[in-house]
């Protein structure tokens, strides 16, 4: 019985992972086994073409879709995610605290409001924010996009630190007041300290938004400049012909960030997952 | 932040525990002051800017005035008219109904399965998440590959078993493509289902499954009569939030078809972004928009209702 479970398991598994196994060998597969019309389940004449094309913009392949190497979509991608995941701490982690410690008035609207925010759909916030932005001469900039990109992260950080926040004793809080510290003191010395946890798998999620963020990329900047990953390999789809192995290589250079992240920071990416819609 | 350190403690220099309330409202204030300042900017700004968009006739000129001539209902009449409009419409709603129906029966199959005890299960729920991190853009792209006509993983399955003898054209036959972004919608969010019904599970109490089998209860009858009663908040919780994510979905179907062949499977979504930033008819898409905003809206007071008891919560009395 519990070997058909473990069976069950391993099956499932199967078909949830298959799609991802499919991409990293089809990523090391030549340009000839790729338009070959089969399918092969196991990588058959590896070669690494791909990534040459794809991180020094050389093609090896008959025809080159788009030029430019990838290297530089994966820096800009980085920069957006670790952007996305500062902003989200600078502005969330002092608003939890508030909302968990302080009594306001403001407290039952503001999570409301947070709430509400985390069901906006991002194309509704995406078509204002690329002509606001326009007015204020802001198109095509690191700023805008994390800017941007803040709205899949600032609320979900805001609740889930904000949880995090009411698990620490009240007390603290006042022992520290009692011996004089100032309300910033306490935040600083007594409570971030603490809070280690819940700021790395805030910072985390934030991170993974703004690096595999589409919308606002497509959106906001205007293919001059800045391009993330998602927007290379966006590009490389074209329209009437796909340049499969420079597709497959550049999207699995995308997801080396969450590959990392999933064996390094496990622990943190699970409870996170779960914070914020349960205990939220 | 030194700013605001001066300003605490010069409020509380002179009298502490007399201001003390007053100085904490203030640092209350501060350390709230970028998340309002941020939520104002980057949510109710563009919520209220995409109301006015969706009555004014914008045209690519009218994109540096800020502002442009009022339109009256112009829009929202160019939008319920417009018969790819109310097809996506449409089948938001189709695609967001099986995408939830098949999330929930596949996700808590598995949730089940995880809470049995079994060789290598902590290792199998880990690996499980993987959908959920990837960008939703690979997603897309990923699905794509597998569902080419020539050479594509789903096909070649197809074939070997017998059950086609002609490669399917999934992705260029209008009346197949919707399946294609269905099943790559359901694959992304088996994750999310799984393992919020499985830590609801893991919370059901012992002693209560225990009393049920001693009291004679079938597992179909234990499932339904004592452990869906329990997890029902969750439940409702999960599917809410379901509903949210998939009215959203959008790189998905921009990786995976573009929204085509035909429009065939356009979204609410991918046709709003069609209006406005290939078109440039911003009127028409804030419209669109607002269709979907009020479509995602409607889940508010429900989401409101369900998590109450972390909007109640504040700080003890003891302040």
């Amino acid at each position: 019985m519990r070997w058909l479970c473990t069976l069950g398991a391993g099956v499932a598994l199967v078909i949830v992972l298959f799609p991802v196994y499919a991409i990293i060998v089809g990523s090391f597969e030549s340009t000839e086994t790729l338009f070959s019309g089969t399918f092969y389940w196991l990588p058959h004449a590896a070669t690494f073409d791909n990534y040459r094309t794809v991180l020094q913009g050389s093609s090896a392949s008959t025809q080159q879709t788009v030029g430019g190497s990838q290297l530089g979509h994966v820096m800009t991608s980085l920069i957006v995610g670790l952007g996305t995941a500062l902003l989200a701490l600078v502005v969330a982690v002092p608003a939890a605290y508030a909302l968990s410690k302080y009594r306001m008035r403001v407290t039952v609207l503001l999570v409301s409001g947070l709430l509400v925010a985390q069901i906006v759909p991002s194309i509704v916030l995406a078509t204002s924010l690329f002509i606001v932005f326009h007015w204020i001469h802001l198109v095509n900039t690191y700023p805008a996009l994390i800017l941007a990109d803040g709205t899949y992260a600032i609320p979900f950080a805001i609740l889930v630190l904000r949880a995090f926040f009411f698990s620490l004793p009240n007390e603290l809080v006042d022992a520290a007041r009692v011996d004089g510290a100032s309300e910033w003191t306490t935040f600083k010395l007594i409570v971030l300290p603490l809070a280690r946890s819940a700021v790395i798998t805030v910072a985390v999620f934030a991170f993974l938004a703004g690096w595999g963020d589409f919308i606002f990329a497509l959106t906001i900047l205007n293919g001059a400049g800045i391009e993330p990953i998602t927007l290379g390999i966006y590009s490389y789809l074209g329209n009437y012909s796909t340049d499969w192995g420079a597709v497959m290589a550049s999207a699995v250079v995308a997801l080396v960030p969450a590959a990392v992240l999933l064996v390094v920071a496990q622990r943190y990416i699970a409870s996170g997952l779960t914070a914020g819609s349960v205990k939220g | 932040m030194t700013q605001m350190n001066m300003e605490i403690e010069a409020g509380a220099a002179p009298r502490p525990w007399l201001s003390s309330r007053r100085k904490q409202q203030l640092a209350g204030w501060l350390f709230l002051a970028p998340a309002i300042a941020y939520l104002l900017f980057a949510f109710a700004l563009p919520i209220v800017y995409n109301v006015m968009l969706s009555f004014e006739h914008t045209s690519p000129a009218t994109i540096a005035n800020f502002t442009a001539p009022f339109a009256g209902l112009a829009n929202y009449r160019a939008v319920f008219q417009d018969p790819t409009s109310r097809e996506a419409i449409v089948r938001t709603f189709e695609f967001t109904f099986l995408s939830l129906l098949f999330q929930f029966i596949i996700g808590f199959a598995l949730a089940l399965l995880f809470s049995m005890r079994f060789p290598g299960r902590t290792f199998a729920r880990s690996l499980i998440i993987v959908p959920w991190l990837l960008p939703l853009i690979v997603t897309g792209v990923i699905f794509r590959f597998l569902f080419q006509a020539e050479g594509g993983a789903i096909n070649q399955v197809l074939t070997n078993v017998g059950l086609t003898d002609h490669p399917i054209q999934w992705l260029n036959d209008p009346n197949l493509a919707f399946w294609t972004i269905l099943v790559a919608n359901v694959w992304l969010g088996i994750p999310f289902f799984t393992l919020l019904l499985y830590s609801a599970l893991q919370d059901v109490p012992v002693e209560v499954k225990e009393a049920a089998v001693i009291d004679g209860a079938g597992a179909w009858q234990r499932l339904r009569l004592v452990i869906v009663p329990i997890i029902l908040p969750v439940i409702e919780v999960t599917l809410l939030l379901g509903f949210v994510f998939t009215v959203k979905v959008f790189d998905l179907v921009i990786g995976l078809t573009g929204g085509g062949p035909a429009n065939s499977t356009q979204l609410i979504t991918t046709w709003s972004y069609n209006l406005s930033f290939q078109v440039f008819s911003f009127g028409q898409g804030a419209a669109l928009n607002n269709v979907l905003l009020a479509l995602a809206l409607i889940c508010s007071p429900m989401y409101l209702w369900l998590s109450r008891s972390s909007l109640q919560r504040s700080r003890g009395a003891d302040t």
